[in-house]
């Protein structure tokens, strides 16, 4: 009997969930103290920074605190994603002039942040999902073959929609990721024959397929790998995994050999000094960018990260280096390491597979992508045209990866709520027997 | 369940282990090669930094001025014509033309970027001009221009002093020089090319004493290995004669075949050696590594890998064929045996100052690495100090000391009228001046003549002028 009881008290205290509030003050304290430093650096100073300096720690506050006395959601992961927003900010408002000002990278998040709310009513209210996986199929397949059909061209790859010209575009693989996950989920959850299985494969691949048309590297290599492990994790199939990665490890070498844009991007990456003012000139910009802020940085809008290509884009990291430091940028990959460990979490202690497979999806997702262009930026890895998550600048790239952020804290919020009625219904129990 | 459980763990991990990787790739690599990339000629930082920066001070190892900013932003040289042109290529100028310059190689220290964040702010906040750090180079300033002054005038080459204990640069000429003062003249073909480090020689028989230290740590018996020489031998389909021409060595031990400087007996020992262990000697002396020292861009020396019949492999032990060498990595090698067996990596700043006057940086030595063992290169030192007694490096001798070193006469054309590269690598065995020397005079014919008189030249003055 007492035994049962001091059960119940132990699950009683961990429904209780750690004190964060550190957290959010120090990340609320960095968001105020970059923004009125950037406000600061002209003269008149910079009302949109200052707007800034006061909004951003308002809205952090407000979502960290608010947004649990709805849902019970992970304040840890929300705290640092948010965290991540605001070194998007101060970042660009630190560098960039005219193109993008700080105050559209912000209208950005916000956008995000209703993704992020729409993302934890989605997944809380999605039921029955293989009735609808058919319909996300066709939608996705259709949208990210849009671009094909009325596409612009950008960076080299073609997978752009303008809706205003100069004003609003989107990028339909940014959308698609979340789409895919959910797709691939559904299929793979339990209880589905193993036709079904193979049947994710091939959607995968299908789409991959339109990326290779649209040029889209990286988005082709990120829905490859998240469309492997997925498969493996919820298959256990670790042998056609692998063959899956051998596949598309031959299709990486066959296409160096066929199709000329993939062999630049390797040459480029494997002697980039033999041709640094053309083929080179990229990441050997992203390199000295990273030299020339070395451990500490050049100080918070000194420097001059406008000497890299695509500075708020492909190699925000490199911008971040030379802003920053190396010892900021090494703090920063922890940031997004904590995140996925805090996703990985979330994804173990699901319910369902479908849950768990969905959750876990978002943080390979995140993970990889992250890996990629970090990889790219130093050197590592040829570079691929993705985007640095919750930071680069550009819409579609925030929105998508905050409606992933909140996929994941809708699911960790639906844990939360289970635990609780697992209590709920042992003290039930317990009341009955006495 | 249980199984998706396993499986996301395992991912979990394996994700995690990758961002170890990369974020331990990305600090690596950019605590290592971070400046180099950052001084790299493709910084624009640089070139707007110099507008708008007072570019520091050079001086040498007393605090002799080489190079100065004026109170109207020009760059200034120092007056003493011998010396400017001395150092031209040690300094470099202020356009970059000779690439291994410190102006360029340190353009970032000297406009500031490389200075503390306290110092940047300081200086932001109290809106003064922007001044670049202070360096203070290793070189003595007159013991170049003596150098300099007593270069043959008819040859191109390359002369350098260094202390081997503690690897510091006390000076290194290149011929023919140019004047980092006015630019707009013409100058001769490869002056803005600094030979110590960027020309890459054949070593000739200076090489033997690396072929030496791998028949020394190689074969036991080779102390009492005897030579007959005939002034030449068949090694496959190719022959190797000895220079000496007409007369030949007759017999040899392996101490009067080093001093004695013969071809057949070195390339007999490369022979019996075999290709694999002699390019494991030559890379333990650093040949084929891309030195990325702190403080000099110092050319890789190479020895080729693929070595491809007999008689190249007989060649190349007497340091023909495809080595190539550097005039301030010879100088190491030379250092190395009197260092006990222990190469310094080479040290061209002594210090760097602040802004604020403070010095940021205090040049300490360091080793590059263990070369050889101690036995095998006081052996080596026994043997280069009998080449200078009594064999080919006579005229190295200097009066009251004692002087090692190896002459070499490099064959650079199969056309014989083409005279040989002389060269003569060498060093005091004397605890107070510890120096060591390489020059090499382009087509100057044999190295026991005018290189070897230089090598003498710059000992003795090290010993007057450095202390």
């Amino acid at each position: 009997m007492r035994k049962r009881t001091t059960e119940i008290g132990a699950m009683r205290r961990a429904l209780k969930r750690a004190d964060t509030s550190l957290l959010l003050y120090a990340v609320t304290l960095f968001q105020a103290s970059a923004m009125l430093l950037l406000t600061l650096r002209t003269n008149p100073i910079d009302t949109q920074s200052l707007l800034l300096a006061g909004i951003m720690p308002a809205v952090t506050l407000l979502l960290v605190k608010g947004l649990p006395k709805i849902w019970k959601i992970d304040r840890v992961i929300l705290t640092l994603v948010l965290f991540l927003c605001s070194v998007s900010v101060v970042t660009l408002t630190a560098i960039s002039r005219a193109s993008i000002t700080p105050l559209t990278q912000a209208l950005y998040i916000g956008a995000g942040l209703i993704g992020m709310l729409a993302g934890i009513v989605f997944i809380r209210l999605f039921r029955h999902w293989n009735r609808w996986k058919l319909v996300f199929m066709v939608l996705s397949l259709g949208f990210i073959a849009l671009p094909l059909v009325i596409g612009e061209t950008k960076n080299g790859a073609r997978n752009w929609i303008v809706l205003i010209r100069d004003v609003v575009g989107l990028q339909p693989s940014e959308f698609v990721k979340i789409s895919l996950l959910v797709v691939l989920a559904s299929f793979l959850s339990e209880r589905q024959s193993r036709t079904m299985k193979i049947l994710s494969i091939l959607f995968g691949a299908s789409l991959c397929a339109v990326l290779l048309l649209e040029r889209d590297l990286g988005a082709l290599l990120l829905y490859f790998l998240t469309t492997v492990i997925l498969y493996f994790i919820a298959t256990s199939n670790g042998l056609l995994s692998l063959a899956g990665l051998g596949a598309g490890a031959v299709g990486a070498v066959g296409a160096y050999f066929v199709l000329p844009y993939v062999k630049k991007r390797v040459v480029d990456w494997r002697n980039p000094w033999a041709d640094p003012s053309a083929g080179g000139y990229q990441v050997i910009q992203s390199l000295i960018a990273i030299g020339s802020g070395g451990l500490l940085g050049m100080g918070l809008g000194l420097g001059m990260p406008r000497m890299i290509p695509l500075y708020h884009s492909d190699f925000v990291f490199a911008a971040i280096c030379e802003q920053f430091g190396m010892i900021f940028a090494l703090c920063l990959l922890i940031v997004y390491v904590l995140i996925i460990m805090r996703g990985v979490s979330v994804a173990m202690s699901c319910r369902h597979g479908f849950h768990a497979l969905v959750s876990f999806g978002v943080v390979t997702m995140l993970g990889l992508q992250t890996l990629l262009i970090v990889g790219g930026n130093i050197r590592l890895i040829p570079l691929t045209g993705v985007t640095l998550p919750f930071v680069a600048a550009g819409g579609s790239s925030m929105v998508s990866c905050l409606a992933g952020a909140g996929l994941l804290l809708g699911i960790s919020s639906l844990n939360a709520d289970q635990d609780e009625d697992d209590v709920r219904r042992a003290e039930w129990q317990e009341g009955d027997r006495e | 369940m249980k199984e998706l459980r396993r499986n996301m763990r395992l991912i979990g991990t394996l994700l995690l282990c990758l961002f170890v990787g990369v974020a331990g790739w990305f600090g690596y690599t950019t605590w290592t090669q971070g400046s180099r990339w950052a001084m790299s000629s493709n910084n624009s930082r640089l070139n707007h930094a110099k507008k708008n920066v007072v570019m520091g001070t050079i001086t040498d190892r007393d605090g002799y001025t080489l190079a100065w900013t004026d109170a109207d932003g020009a760059r200034r040289y120092s007056n003493d014509f011998a010396i400017r042109l001395a150092l031209s290529q040690t300094v470099g100028d202020t356009m970059s033309m000779s690439g291994t310059g410190v102006q360029t190689f340190f353009a970032s220290t000297l406009v500031g970027m490389s200075g503390s964040v306290i110092d940047r702010t300081w200086q932001w906040l109290s809106g003064e001009t922007t001044r670049g750090d202070d360096i203070q180079l290793t070189v003595d300033a007159r013991l170049s221009g003596v150098l300099a002054q007593n270069f043959p005038a008819e040859y191109n080459g390359a002369v350098v002093v260094i202390n081997y204990r503690t690897g510091e640069i006390l000076a290194m000429i290149s011929m023919p020089e140019y004047d980092p003062a006015s630019l707009d003249t013409d100058v001769a073909d490869t002056a803005y090319f600094n030979r110590c480090l960027q020309g890459q020689y054949t070593p000739g028989s200076t090489f033997k004493i690396i072929t030496l230290a791998s028949a020394l740590e190689n074969q036991p018996g080779a102390l009492s290995q005897a030579f007959v020489c005939t002034g030449m031998r068949e090694f496959g389909n190719g022959a190797v004669t000895c220079l000496s021409g007409t007369k030949a060595h007759g017999e040899l031990t392996l101490k009067t075949a080093f001093t004695q400087s013969c071809n057949v007996a070195f390339a007999t020992l490369s022979y019996g050696l075999g290709q694999n262990a002699l390019l494991r000697t030559a890379e333990s002396f650093g040949f084929n590594d891309n030195f990325t020292f702190s403080d000099v861009v110092l050319y890789a020396s190479s020895f080729p890998e693929d070595i491809g019949s007999v008689s190249e492999l007989a060649w190349t032990g007497v340091g023909q064929g495809r080595v190539l060498v550097t005039p301030l990595h010879m100088a190491m090698i030379a250092g190395s045996v009197a260092n006990g067996g222990v190469m310094m990596e080479p040290r061209l700043v002594r210090q760097v100052t602040g802004a604020t006057g403070l010095p940021r940086l205090r040049a300490t030595p360091g080793a590059y690495k263990r070369v050889m063992s101690q036995s095998t290169a006081s052996i080596i030192g026994d043997y280069m100090q009998s080449a200078v007694e009594s064999g080919t490096g006579t005229r190295a001798r200097i009066q009251g000391y004692t002087v090692c070193g190896k002459t070499g006469s490099a064959e650079i054309s199969d056309d014989k009228t083409v005279e040989t590269n002389a060269w003569f690598a060498g060093y005091l065995a004397d605890e107070a001046h510890p120096y060591a020397v390489a020059v090499v005079l382009e087509k100057a014919g044999s190295g026991g003549n005018l290189a070897a008189t230089l090598a003498a030249k710059a000992l003795s003055e090290a010993i007057e002028l450095v202390g």
